[in-house]
């Protein structure tokens, strides 16, 4: 005989009431970043569609969205598709750039992070401290060294010729160089939220994919990498989305036109008296293409979230 | 968590056919010997992360202005040379000091505000709250020269009563680094998930006490880890502070070290500058260190855990 | 500060960008405007915001159309025969283009706290921070270029002559030069010519007997070993001169894009660096054709590896004197905390022993007349070898400066850039 069981009411969010703690904590954080960031976000809007104050040829803020101009939006279009446009097959090269350095990062980074969340064991303090070391030392002064190093009669041409490797050139706008440069500069924090994903990983889980009978590399392919998936992900949130506004490296380790990113694109633009508007659309356009990958990061990780709980 | 979804074979048929699949001729290897391949990628990279931070130390000793050409051994950077060296220059001073508040200033504001966002915005569902984790994101990514100049401008114009000096530098290097504790406190949330909070509260607790107790101890690394990077992106930072700066008191190393490498007509005394900030940095690690086991004294084991415990694992 | 200032003959005037920016494309660049309140309450009418309309036109100083600007009455000369305020001097200069020593005695003599100086990358830069009226400065050292800006935009005060009596001891020229009429405004600081620098042992030709020296870069055989200035005006100027025009001012389109078109070749064929370092990497050898300017060049003693002499180094410039050259200038900002100190420094500067003091650190020789090639080589502050990194009276007269451009004339010149360092 059926049993008549009496319906709880469904409540759509668990522990409603809490939700006013949770807004409150977020609040502070909310104000600031309306005040501070969203204003400044106008601000750019503002000189984007703004006009040149055509004395001292510095840019005019236009705030009332009725009187935005739509110059600069012209120009910028021009230049990315137009006749004689130059930024399109840039945007092109540095997509490839930083499709090569994140992977290659993340090549480096993953086992780098896996063996001392996993494997260091009592010399785990002393890896982390070295892994922690780069912050401490200013990224331009380590930069720095490497141009010296990588000098024509630098250390590592004559170590090359130990092995009767020719001398390279690597300074003269070798885009090897550009995309290792990009390698060097971020995977510092790689490997800290690598790391830190990798270490909650809990090893009784990969013992017991052990004792299930998967060897190494399929308990890794099962197991571990599965289970670091939302590290990968802000791992590589906070690689490849700022390396696609990189300027420095390409500036640094180059200095010849061949290698230009999009980063120096805008950079020279917001140097440059009367572009600057041009440089604030650019950067707006930057923004819009990377929309899809933070909404992405974003519906991911909540999705992840919920599973979690 | 997703979960293997290995068949439950007895051992043994798998571990024939593993042999099998592998071949005969292979001898068994024992599953848990050390991982040797991975020690040594880690030490390969270590040695070509840190071989330029040895340069640098190495180069702040020269005798000379080059920064590539070895001209002899020298202390004239740290305080031999009577015009130019650290000691003896009061715009480093400056610069120096300028960067510790800096970097101390900001990182005592933006991770604790990035820690209480961060918690905030991810139990707090709701399309606002995915609003603004969208904003902080964008805060992220988007390039930082052009937030640099909408900030001056900003606070040229809108904002006058603030204008430049170190509290434009301090409110635009807290917005700028928000999303560092933002994003690695939610990640880490992420994968604590809500068993820990949901259990403390079935035994009674209040929001603050499961805070307190539960929720800030098990994100310690996070904020650790946050707070480490947050400092030494104040550090770094050149974009933002060049352009909100307002005169030489205000004014970190960072800037005097990009404008060196841009075409400053050779300021080595720099490299000195920076092997000292080095030695400062481990001097507060240390002091942090025996300061942190010091206060959890009685309640843990060896130096590694404290370590360990520190810098990311549980 | 009011942006109401108006058009000349040309179209609207618009200051172009310094010549002698150090960071041309640095991260630090680009910048907006100060004081912008009055615009933004016009934002809120209708129409846009323009700055243009106004009735006194900025004019533009050239050799042939010299200027002299005029004095405000809300900007007075301070009095003669006040005392010297004792508070810190504040400066407002490029990077590492002052020795410290110079502050220092500067600061023994007058019996003051030694100044306090404060650097900018580049004058886009500092531009924007002398007009937002949030910085308080003393003193700043501008180009050429920015004169018309300063003076109408009241940002610098006009000099007392009674405080500077050691203007005599710079040339001549500079006590009514063509952009300052009766230096009402500025002294000279430092003076430098544009030119080649090259490693006579690597490169075996000698740009003092090539029919075209300029072409001497666009060489493909030495390949990855060219570089150029990161200067917009110097780049263009660079292509102008290889194609044998030597109006560095020019408003016409189809040379300034000649030129455009002449620098990506140089590109294609060189693989050329854009670069401002040609101070360390002529010595260092990793360049060995670098369009440099002439105080880079002069310090080279002090970055020539171990056992490498400094005569491998040379610096060209047109015997003739007609390639580029130019001034940096000092003045007294408007709302100095110090004038009468401000005053007695600019005086301190133009001395020839603190000019000698000065260049030992700089490598940038200032326009005095006890400062001749000779007698740095005689002090030993210049090897021989380097002599062509001094600038002569003569080449000063017969030289081509770049001013300031008219408006869209700077637009073609800065698109052309812009081209050609994004090939």
């Amino acid at each position: 005989m059926a049993v008549r069981v009496q319906r709880l009411p469904r409540r759509r969010q668990p522990r409603e009431p809490h939700r006013l703690f949770w807004a409150v904590l977020a609040a502070p954080g909310i104000i600031w970043l309306t005040v501070l960031f969203i204003v400044p976000f106008y601000a750019m809007l503002a000189i984007a569609a703004g006009y040149v104050n055509q004395v001292f040829g510095y840019p005019v803020a236009a705030w009332n969205p009725l009187q935005w101009s739509s110059a600069n939006l012209g120009a910028a279009w021009r230049d990315l598709v137009g006749t004689g446009a130059f930024v399109g097959p840039i945007a092109v090269r540095t997509l490839i750039y930083v499709a090569v350095a994140s992977l290659l990062s993340l090549l480096i980074a993953y086992p780098t992070a896996y063996f001392v969340a996993r494997f260091a064991g009592r010399r785990k303090g002393l890896f982390l401290v070295l892994l922690i070391a780069p912050f401490w030392i200013s990224y331009m002064m380590r930069m720095l060294a490497w141009v010296g190093l990588l000098q024509p009669d630098g250390y590592v041409n004559k170590a090359l010729g130990l092995v009767s490797l020719g001398p390279v050139n690597w300074l003269g706008g070798l885009p090897l160089t550009v995309i290792l440069g990009l390698v060097y500069g971020y995977i510092p924090y790689l490997i800290l939220v690598l790391y830190a994903g990798l270490d909650r990983i809990d090893p009784a889980l990969i013992e017991a994919g052990r004792d299930l009978g998967l060897g190494r590399v399929r308990t890794f392919l099962r197991v571990t990498l599965p289970m670091s998936r939302q590290a990968i992900l802000t791992g590589m949130l906070i690689t490849v989305l700022p390396m696609l506004g990189d300027y420095y490296t390409n500036q640094l380790l180059s200095g010849t036109t061949g290698t230009t990113m999009l980063g120096n694109v805008i950079n020279n633009q917001l140097s440059t008296p009367g572009l600057q508007g041009e440089g604030a659309v650019f950067s707006l356009f930057f923004l819009l293409a990377l929309m899809i990958p933070m909404i992405y990061y974003v519906i991911r990780t909540n999705r992840t979230s919920r599973e979690a709980m | 968590m997703t979960t293997t979804t290995a068949t439950p074979a007895p051992a043994e048929r798998a571990g024939t056919a593993a042999r099998s699949a592998l071949g005969r001729l292979r001898p068994r290897r024992n599953p848990w010997r050390h991982p040797w391949f991975l020690e040594g990628w880690t030490w390969l990279y270590l040695l070509w992360s840190l071989v330029p931070v040895g340069i640098a130390v190495l180069f702040s000793f020269n005798n000379g202005q080059s920064q590539s050409i070895w001209q002899g051994f020298s202390w004239r950077w740290y305080f031999a040379d009577p015009v130019n060296s650290v000691l003896h220059d009061p715009n480093l001073h400056a610069a120096v000091i300028q960067t510790v508040r800096l970097a101390f200033y900001v990182t005592l504001i933006t991770v604790p505000l990035g820690v209480a966002f961060a918690l905030g915005i991810n139990r707090w569902r709701g399309y606002t709250a995915a609003t603004f984790n969208f904003v902080m994101i964008l805060s992220f990514v988007i390039p930082e020269l052009i937030f640099g100049v909408a900030m001056f401008f900003v606070f040229t114009t809108l904002f006058t009563t603030v204008g430049l000096g170190t509290l434009a530098e301090t409110l635009a290097l807290v917005t700028w680094n928000l999303s560092w504790p933002a994003i690695i406190v939610q990640a880490r949330l992420v994968t604590i998930g809500r068993q820990y909070e949901e259990a403390a509260a079935d035994l009674g607790s209040t929001h603050w006490q499961v805070m307190r107790r539960v929720m800030l101890p098990l994100l310690t690394p996070a904020i650790f880890a946050s707070a480490v990077l947050v400092f030494s992106s104040v550090v770094d930072d050149f974009v933002l502070v060049d352009l909100l700066n307002s005169n030489s008191g205000n004014t970190p190393m960072s800037v005097y070290i990009y404008s060196q490498q841009k075409g400053g007509n050779g300021r080595p005394a720099l490299n000195a500058l920076g092997t000292i900030m080095l030695v400062m940095s481990l001097v507060i690690v240390i002091i942090g260190y025996i300061g942190y086991r010091w206060m959890t004294r009685g309640e843990r084991g060896s130096r590694v855990d404290a370590i360990a415990t520190l810098a990311g694992s549980d | 500060m009011h942006p109401r200032e108006g058009w000349s003959e040309d179209g609207p005037p618009r200051p172009g960008v310094s010549r002698r920016s150090f960071l041309r494309t640095s991260a630090s660049a680009g910048l907006l405007a100060g004081g912008l309140g009055p615009l933004l309450a016009a934002c809120s009418a209708g129409g846009p915001p323009a700055g243009a309309a106004g009735t006194t036109a900025i004019p533009l100083p050239r050799p042939s159309n010299p200027v002299t600007w005029p004095l405000f009455k809300d900007n007075p000369v301070i009095k003669s025969g006040l005392q010297p305020e004792q508070g810190t001097l504040k400066i407002y200069n490029w990077v590492a283009y002052i020795n410290q020593q110079c502050l220092k005695d500067f600061a023994k003599k007058y019996n003051v706290p030694v100044p306090q100086v404060t650097t900018f990358n580049n004058t886009d830069e500092a531009m924007a921070k002398l007009r937002s009226g949030q910085v308080s400065f003393d003193i700043f050292f501008p180009t050429i270029d920015l004169m018309g800006q300063l003076v109408y935009g009241k940002l610098i005060q006009p000099l007392n002559h009674s405080y500077i009596p050691n203007i005599s001891q710079a040339w001549p020229d500079f006590a009514d030069p063509f952009y300052d009429g009766k230096w009402r405004y500025t002294v000279p600081y430092t003076i430098y010519t544009t030119g080649i620098a090259w490693r006579k042992d690597k490169v075996p030709e000698n740009p003092y007997t090539m029919a075209n020296p300029w072409a001497m870069l666009w060489q493909p055989k030495y390949k990855g070993k060219v570089a150029i200035l990161d200067d917009y005006r110097e780049g263009i100027s660079l292509g102008l001169m290889k194609n044998g025009i030597y109006n560095l001012n020019t408003t016409n389109a189809s040379q300034i894009s000649a030129s455009s078109a002449a620098l990506l070749d140089l590109a294609h064929l060189t693989n050329v660096h854009i670069d401002n370092n040609d101070y360390t990497e002529v010595p260092a050898g990793q360049i060995w054709i670098h369009h440099s300017w002439s105080g880079d060049m002069a310090p080279a003693a002090s970055y020539m590896p171990k056992g490498v002499p400094v005569d491998v180094v040379g610096y060209w410039f047109p015997p003739d004197g007609r390639g580029p050259v130019g001034n940096d200038l000092i003045t007294v900002l408007k709302g100095a905390e110090n004038p009468v100190l401000a005053h007695l420094f600019l005086n301190y500067m133009l001395d020839l022993h603190n000019g000698l003091t000065n260049y030992t650190y700089t490598g940038y020789m200032q326009p005095l007349n006890g400062i001749t090639p000779q007698r740095l080589v005689q002090e030993q502050l210049l090897p021989k070898s380097l002599m062509s990194t001094t600038v002569r009276p003569s080449d000063f007269r017969r030289g081509v400066m770049e001013l300031q451009l008219p408006v869209p004339a700077n637009a073609l010149w800065e698109q052309g850039w812009q081209r050609v360092k994004s090939a």
